[in-house]
């Protein structure tokens, strides 16, 4: 994982207004991001916060599967999410495009989808497929780099949750 | 035959051009071998023993003589004169240079192929029945939807980074030669009450450390809803598939420890939600466009019978033997479906030079309607030849080595490439097979010994589908030397079932002889018309384990 | 994979391959070679491991991918791998014979 990283939300190279709480500090009025755990068993007092707030749904590396939460639990509790951080322990753990697809296309979140952990050049488009909008990456890495990445395969063949159809599709104005 | 519109040439084309800039950077030292790995994985480049491979992907087993002939091509141009055509219907190059592996892939580009998803933890090369279009009683031609997994499939933004690798195989015959039942996904093609086609849907087979055949998950899925339902197991085994140890990520672990009905349960109820939207229905209109490329070719309107093939057959034992083993009725009267056996007695199986290549690549265009498939059995067909051309087709395979009468007999094993090529491989395989089959040459005897299918793994991860031969055997390491477990009584087709281990594990110099005593064993037991698998079905394995260990 | 070394193992040797063309090579002195029989052979555990050291420098993943240690013997004719894994890697395949390392040898 890169030591320090820039974000990139639609598109540009942005200053990250959000911060990232652990279970054990207590919560501030600046837009935070709070495990799920957290967002479960506070979610009454967390309704009354006069501020932003978002969840970061984490991948159980130490346990025997290492599953990732279950991101339809989120499902109550969408409403005052504003961004939901999905973390990418290995880029190999591809668990994390399932769950962006499910809160876009299934749950219809609409808010700021971010991937965190390794995320790598050449899962960017991909991620970007499965409606991801923020990505945390390596600093060194320039805003051109990043978007000549998400355009280097110009087709898809499946729909997804971006608004490309799908050449199945397209190729009959579908 | 499928052919590329400008999108797939497209997408092709930039997964090229992509790959050349990777490999470009890698060779600069501008990213690590570790970042660049799983980029070159997922464009079929490995790194074996003594030199890179790379393995084309020949979707669903089909090639047109113009993709043959570039196949010998590039054997020629970028490796060593030859190519290995393997287990899942793909071919491989043994000795590629990294730097020129993306001049290789435009070329391949050209005739519309590629190597994409040939390797990497995604959906591969989909794989489908040899005899296609060509056999009688087949209810759909198994192409038309694997071509359509095969574009939904590449560059699955969701599916490309699942627990582990994807195979998914199809057939639309009853006979199953895709074993489709030792896939991560079987699809069965059937007809309902209605007159309706749809596609039975069988989850979780595998081999490996851990076979399973495959469970019967849905029998009907409507040919608009295939690709909603496929999402909907990929999701749940991508949502819920083990990650935390490669021997237990296989999706058909996950159907073991969640259960057959729960596992149904999870992909239904999955289904629903994604079928909700509507969105991947397959149109009616792409399943046509598709479909007019896999319509029947243009037969002449021949006699059933052919006086020449008749009288040849007749004048030559030789031929006749040829044509007992390798020659498949055909569904269109006056045709037949050639079997070439890339299994010469004491050869390496399924390799061919790119002048047989070539040969072959010839013999498509003039006699077989442009046609080649690939077997999974690591042979090659022509699918539809007429019966008038069966004896002058026969002459110039003869010519080339070609025309080993050997379809489904003992010599004609299948084997993975083993330690003289592969870097996960624990023991040879090749030279088992070549001793084998050089044991059994007489080929009276293989007669006399009927249908019996030897399969030779060099490792537990099963490429030479050991787990499915009648005879299985798998190669393992102790201590630097190589030894060979034997199993029985495996079988692929569609009454699948796994060998048992017969015991104690053989030296290289002792497997041979245990073949031979397998073989005796049921030429004693065997009762009128009994193949080896019926022998062993009936009989078990007591009387072959007391013949085998004897001192 | 298999070990490359059993635990009691004398002699040595580093084994990788090159990054352009996958060439099995053996490091020598401070570069590589690709015939097995020019291979730097380490006696001892401990003159081993300095040998994969020296073999393994930061920048080397630029060229040479992933060096290792593998068992050899000493017979008359010189040293030989142990292993017939490493044996197929110094010569070739052994249903091949015309290629690889073996098809040039003297």
């Amino acid at each position: 994982m890169p030591t320090k990283t820039h974000l990139i939300a639609n598109g540009a190279i942005i200053d990250d207004p959000w911060v990232f709480i652990d279970d054990d500090l207590p919560l501030g009025d600046t837009p935070s991001i709070i495990s799920l755990d957290r967002l479960k068993t506070e979610a009454d007092a967390l309704r009354s916060r006069n501020a932003k707030l978002g969840v970061v749904l984490r991948t159980d590396t130490q346990g025997k599967t290492k599953l990732g939460e279950d991101v339809r639990e989120l499902a109550p509790y969408l409403d005052m999410l504003s961004i939901i951080a999905i973390d990418f322990p290995v880029y190999r753990n591809g668990r994390g495009y399932s769950d962006a697809r499910i809160l876009r296309e299934e749950m219809g979140f609409d808010g700021e989808l971010r991937a965190i952990g390794e995320v790598l050049f050449d899962q960017w488009s991909f991620m970007a497929r499965c409606g991801f909008t923020a990505f945390e990456i390596d600093a060194d890495i320039p805003l051109k780099t990043f978007n000549e990445a998400l355009s280097e395969l110009g087709e898809a063949y499946q729909p997804a949750s971006d608004n490309q159809r799908g050449v199945l599709w397209r190729r009959h104005g579908l | 035959m499928y052919r590329y519109d400008e999108f797939d040439h497209k997408i092709v084309t930039d997964r090229v051009n992509q790959f050349r800039g990777q490999v470009n950077r890698r060779i600069n030292g501008e990213i690590t071998e570790d970042a660049f790995k799983p980029l070159r994985l997922m464009n079929g480049v490995y790194l074996q023993l003594h030199a890179y491979m790379l393995r084309v992907a020949i979707p669903y087993g089909t090639l047109s003589s113009k993709q043959m002939r570039m196949q010998a091509h590039i054997a020629r141009k970028y490796d060593r004169g030859y190519g290995h055509f393997t287990t899942r219907q793909n071919i491989q190059y043994n000795w590629p240079a990294l730097d020129r592996i993306p001049d290789l892939l435009d070329e391949l580009a050209s005739v519309e192929m590629h190597a994409i998803q040939t390797s990497g933890n995604c959906i591969r090369n989909v794989t489908a029945d040899q005899y296609a279009g060509a056999i009688a009683d087949e209810i759909e031609d198994p192409r038309i939807i694997s071509e359509i997994i095969r574009q939904w499939s590449t560059f699955h933004p969701e599916f490309s980074y699942l627990p582990r690798k994807f195979k998914i195989a199809v057939t639309g015959h009853k006979n199953d030669r895709a074993a489709i039942k030792l896939h991560d996904i079987g699809i069965v093609i059937v007809r309902n009450n209605q007159g309706e086609i749809g596609y039975e849907v069988h989850v979780g087979g595998g081999q490996g450390r851990s076979p399973f055949i495959a469970k019967k998950l849905a029998d009907f899925v409507p040919a608009e809803k295939l690709l909603a339902y496929l999402e909907a197991v990929m999701r749940v085994y991508n949502m819920l598939g083990r990650r935390d140890n490669s021997y237990k990520a296989r999706i058909k672990i996950l159907v073991h420890e969640t259960g057959e009905a729960e596992m149904r349960r999870l992909v239904e109820e999955e289904f629903s939600k994604i079928d909700s939207s509507q969105m991947l229905n397959l149109p009616e209109a792409e399943l046509e466009r598709i479909a007019a490329y896999f319509a029947p070719p243009n037969y002449e309107s021949l006699p059933a019978q052919s006086d020449s093939f008749e009288t040849a057959k007749q004048n030559n034992a030789e031929f006749s033997h040829w044509v007992k083993t390798n020659l498949v009725a055909h569904k269109t009267p006056g045709y037949g479906i050639v079997n070439i056996s890339l299994k010469p007695i004491g050869g390496i199986p399924g390799d061919a030079t790119d002048a047989q290549m070539d040969v072959i690549a010839d013999l498509a265009e003039r006699y077989a309607l442009d046609e080649v498939r690939v077997t999974h059995e690591q042979n090659l067909v022509l699918p539809h030849v007429k019966l008038d051309d069966v004896k002058e087709v026969y002459d110039i395979l003869s010519n080339h080595e070609l025309a080993t009468p050997n379809i489904g007999l003992i010599s004609d094993s299948i084997a993975c490439p083993g330690l003289d090529y592969c870097n996960l491989a624990n023991a040879r395989s090749i030279p088992l097979a070549q001793e084998i089959s050089t044991h059994f040459a007489d080929l009276d005897k293989q007669y006399d010994i009927g249908e019996l299918k030897i399969k030779i793994s060099g490792c537990i991860n099963a490429c030479g589908h050991h787990h499915v031969g009648h005879i299985g055997i798998l190669g393992v390491d102790k201590k630097g030397t190589e030894f060979y477990q034997i199993s029985l009584g495996g079988s692929a087709d569609e009454k699948a079932s796994l060998g048992d281990i017969t015991g104690q594990a053989f030296t290289e110099d002792k497997v041979v002889d245990a073949v031979d005593t397998i073989v005796e064993t049921y030429l004693d037991l065997r009762q009128p018309e009994e193949r080896f698998l019926d022998t062993y079905r009936r009989v078990g394995m007591e009387p072959f384990k007391e013949q085998l260990y004897a001192d | 994979m298999a070990q490359h070394s059993s635990k009691g193992a004398r002699f040595q040797a580093v084994t990788a391959n090159r990054l352009n063309d996958g060439e099995v090579v053996y490091f020598k002195d401070n570069g590589w070679v690709e015939d097995f029989a020019e291979a730097e052979i380490a006696d001892g555990l401990e003159a081993a491991e300095a040998l994969l050291t020296r073999a393994s420098p930061d920048n080397l993943e630029v060229f040479i991918l992933d060096p290792y240690l593998f068992e050899v013997s000493e017979s008359d004719n010189g040293f030989t791998p142990v292993s017939v894994r490493e044996n197929i890697r110094a010569k070739g395949p052994t249903v091949r014979l015309d290629l690889g390392k073996q098809a040039t040898a003297h």
